[in-house]
């Protein structure tokens, strides 16, 4: 399975490929390309990243309209390698693509300079597992099925609450003029402001004998 | 209760007896995601451990407390559902669209794999 091309490489590879490998590798190429928003995937060359689908800067992750942006445009990537490979009639599902945003995105991503792709990078690809995210919630209900859905907004709502945390953290640095890399008293520091924003849900019943 | 005396000897006793209360020493369970997330975030490429670690305490107890919350709110209708989770943030509009976005992309993934499936047999049918 292609893991490491750009998604128009993939495309055409799978095209050529169709007749000799199972037909697994569309839907396995379409899947890669789709879960690389939500699971961990090894860290790869920037080709994939850089290989037209559009990103957003990291510093404004908050902001949801691009990442829908980004989104749609990955999802729209993975009907047209569906639809080219597989001749299904494939409805066109309606992205939340705009091709202004694209083009935008695009352009911002061409100026990157290696650190900052890397770390975008690591922004897009990272991600909380989902195993380890239903064992957590296996614990904390007592129940044994969580569905899938539940996981998986779960795991978006913990990687935004990081992301808020950490960005907080380094918005704390600043006004202490502190550099390096983020010490625990600015997590704490963090997340006391955004207990006072309300970000974080409060326990009806205060935590005893931690 | 043997259990409330200080911090260490409570995960101690906690682990002989299998886990009974949620323990403050428990197994990292997000530690390499989390130091690649926080990278993205805007970390060091190389977060402390420290920092790591405090930040998967909070995240863990944060969806804990959002978990137990959305539980409350589920246990009236019977079940958990997505929807408790989407009612509590409703006020965070930033994550309440994101995960509407993962929602809506688990749904074309799935209509995706189906068709692909139908389509597979149809091609081993032909054969």
């Amino acid at each position: 399975m292609k893991h490491s091309k750009d998604p128009f490489e993939a495309a055409i590879e799978e095209e050529e490929e169709q007749d000799e490998s199972p037909p697994e590798s569309p839907g396995g190429g379409g899947d890669e390309e789709g879960r690389i928003e939500i699971d961990q995937a090894p860290e790869e060359s920037e080709r994939d990243v850089g290989g037209g689908v559009r990103r957003q800067n990291k510093k404004s992750k908050t902001s949801s309209s691009v990442v829908v942006v980004a989104e749609g445009k990955n999802k729209d990537e993975d009907e047209e390698e569906e639809e080219e490979n597989m001749e299904t009639e494939l409805t066109k599902y309606p992205t939340t693509a705009d091709p202004a945003k694209m083009a935008k995105m695009q352009v911002i991503l061409s100026q990157f300079t290696e650190d900052q792709m890397s770390r975008y990078e690591s922004f897009r690809r990272s991600a909380f597992q989902k195993g380890n995210m239903r064992k957590l919630l296996q614990g904390v209900t007592g129940s044994q099925k969580i569905s899938m859905p539940v996981i998986i907004v779960n795991c978006g709502i913990a990687k935004m609450f990081v992301g808020e945390l950490v960005e907080t953290a380094r918005v704390v640095m600043g006004e202490r003029n502190d550099s390096g890399p983020i010490r625990p008293c600015h997590i704490r520091e963090s997340y006391r402001r955004l207990k006072l924003e309300g970000k974080v849900p409060k326990r009806s019943v205060p935590r005893l004998f931690r | 209760m043997s259990n409330t005396p200080a911090t260490p000897a409570s995960s101690s006793k906690s682990k002989a007896t299998g886990n009974s209360q949620p323990p403050e020493k428990r197994k990292p369970l997000f530690q390499k995601e989390l130091q690649h997330m926080m990278y993205g975030f805007g970390d060091e490429p190389n977060p402390l451990p420290e920092t790591v670690a405090l930040v998967e305490d909070i995240v863990v107890e944060y969806v804990t407390d959002l978990t137990h919350k959305a539980q409350e709110i589920g246990t009236k209708r019977g079940r958990l559902l997505v929807d408790d989770f989407l009612y509590l943030i409703r006020k965070d509009l930033p994550k309440l669209n994101r995960c509407r976005e993962l929602l809506a992309m688990q749904e074309e993934l799935k209509q995706a794999r189906k068709a692909f499936d139908v389509d597979e047999e149809k091609i081993t049918s032909l054969d």
